[in-house]
Formats: structure tokens, sequence, C-alpha cells
């Protein structure tokens, strides 16, 4: 099974049997975490469900806030950006550094893209006086007496997504920079591929979240 | 059993991890970007009250079902990680109920909520 001939190579932590171990001791550490995370956005779906079910009428009305548009190109810079992050993994399994710089740069251009977005909908809608929370929420267009409840889960749901975003940046400069000294190849590239497992997960959760908050008629 | 399962599992895919090919990933970005313009296309749809979120919620799952098998690579995985994955929605889905099955059945919501 483990392959002598290239026993202690540069990346192998002296505490695995060899670099498939490492490999896959690193991968299902990263799908645990993956749980924890599903458990995490867990509790706020599990909040938008009871509310929903309490307020079905709330929903629809308030849902006519969000612009579909922006949240279907979000969607779609998203799936852009998981399709760039596959193709960096590709890259590294085939010793392509530049198309992991390349990929790894689409990635992050698209990442901002979102950002960008998400900024012109929430300042759009602060203008308007929506702000999560009864007491700094003003907006009088929606004639139901909890409004505010919407757009608090709206923004908690959206704005721990978009600090995911802004965290899977931060990671994707940590890889970029790391791709450049040259550190990854067929033989080592577990943090490209556990990065990208971070990043298909945020698009999961934007995946969901998506026709939940937006596509409520 | 399912650490012998795994086993074989893994014994196969060690030496060689799966390489998708360019074709491969560009197939499930369209394919993705198509259920994206298909959900939003029925959401315009009248469909009756529970359905709609039904039908949207259908949509997600596929969506979700093709960036896990494939672009997070669980189709080729060991079966260990996605006993994960499918053991967190699980747990979820218990949450919920338990939550529900206390919100649902109140005489009166709180009243500050």
């Amino acid at each position: 099974m483990s392959n002598h001939s290239q026993a202690h190579p540069a990346h192998l932590q002296h505490h695995f049997v060899d670099s498939d171990q490492q490999f896959d001791a690193a991968k299902m550490g990263m799908w645990v975490f993956i749980v924890n995370e599903i458990l995490f956005f867990g509790g706020l779906f599990c909040a938008y469900i009871v509310f929903r079910a309490w307020y079905p009428d709330l929903f629809t009305m308030a849902a006519t806030k969000l612009d579909t548009t922006m949240g279907a190109i979000n969607t779609v810079v998203l799936i852009g950006s998981s399709l760039s992050v596959a193709m960096a993994i590709r890259a590294a399994q085939l010793n392509k550094t530049k198309w992991i710089k390349i990929n790894l740069l689409i990635t992050i251009t698209l990442a901002c893209v979102f950002l960008v977005i998400k900024y012109f909908e929430y300042s759009h809608k602060m203008h308007d006086g929506i702000f999560p929370g009864a007491t700094l929420y003003t907006y009088e267009g929606i004639d139901h007496p909890l409004a505010h409840v919407f757009f608090s889960i709206y923004y908690v749901m959206t704005g721990i997504h978009a600090i995911h975003i802004i965290v899977g940046i931060g990671l994707m400069i940590w890889i970029y920079i790391r791709a450049k000294r040259n550190e990854f190849g067929s033989e080592y590239y577990t943090p490209v591929e556990m990065v990208g497992l971070y990043w298909h997960l945020v698009d999961v959760i934007w995946i969901f979240l998506f026709p939940l908050l937006y596509l409520i008629e | 059993m399912i650490l012998s399962e795994d086993k074989t599992m893994s014994e196969h895919n060690h030496h060689e991890h799966h390489v998708s090919s360019v074709g491969q990933l560009w197939a499930i970005g369209i394919a993705l970007t198509l259920l994206t313009i298909l959900t939003v296309g029925l959401s315009h749809v009248e469909i009756p009250a529970p359905f709609d979120v039904v039908v949207a919620l259908t949509v997600a799952f596929v969506k979700a079902f093709l960036v896990c098998a494939f672009f997070m690579n669980l189709y080729w995985d060991t079966k260990f990680n996605s006993m994960l994955l499918i053991g967190a929605f699980a747990f979820f889905i218990l949450m919920v109920a338990v939550t529900l099955l206390d919100t649902l059945y109140r005489n009166d919501v709180v009243p500050s909520f």
C-alpha cells in the first residue's frame, strides 16, 4: 500500500505512515469541520423554518423587497467560482502551477464580485431604512408588524455567509502565495483540496439561501 | 462493516486520486447554471402553497448533490466522508423536527416575537 521509494517527502509529517494516509486524514478532518459548519448554519435555517411556519404571509410579503436578479447573478458567480477552484485543484494534480495561480485569481475575483453585489443589496436596503432588529428598522413599505423579523433573519444568514466568503478569500490568497513558492504538485496539494472543499461548502449554503430568501412568491 | 467496505474503497483510490476532466467540471458548472435559471423561472409559475417550496428545495438539493458529488469529489471518495455529510444532514432534520414539535403546537406564540 505504501510507496517506500518516497519515504520522506518534505511535506510528510512524521506521525503519518505515508502521503496517502496524511491526505486522507486531512480530508476526513475537513469533512468533520464541514459537518460542524452544516450544523452551525442548520441552527439559522431552523430559525428560518420556525418563523416561516409561524408567519407564512410575512415571508411572501417581505421577500418582494429582495432583488431576485442580483441574487440570481450572485448564484451564478458562486457557481463559477466553484468551477474555477475545482480547476485549480485539477491544475495542482497535473503539476500545472501556473494554472493553479490563474484559477485561484479567477476564484478570488469572483468572490469579490459576489461581495460587491452583496454590498449594493445591503446599502440599497439600508437606504430604505431596512435594518436588522425592531429598533433600527424604520421601513414602512411592508404592511406587517413583524417585517423586521424577516430582515433580521436575512441579514444574519447572508451576513454570516458573507463572512465565510471573506475568510475564503483570505484562504485563497494564502494558497496563492504558497503556489507561487512552488509548494504544490501532484505529490502534495492537500491545502488546495481543503480550501476547495471549504469553498464548495460556501457555495452549497448559498444554493439553499437563494431560493429560500429570494424566490418566495 | 463500514470500515471493511471503506478499506476496499480506499485501497482502490489510494494510489491515484481522481482527476476530473475539464469537460466534466464544465458540464457540472453548466448544469448548475441551468438549474439556477430553472429555479428562478419556476418561481414565476403559480404553484399552490406548500409545493412551491417543495419544488424550489428539490432543485436546490439536486444542485447541492452535484456540487458535493462531483466538485467535492464525494463520488470518488471513501464512503466514510459521505456518511459524515449524510449524518450531519440527518441531525439537522432531527434538530428542526424536535424544534417544530414545540413551536408548531404552542397555543400562543411568544408575544414579543
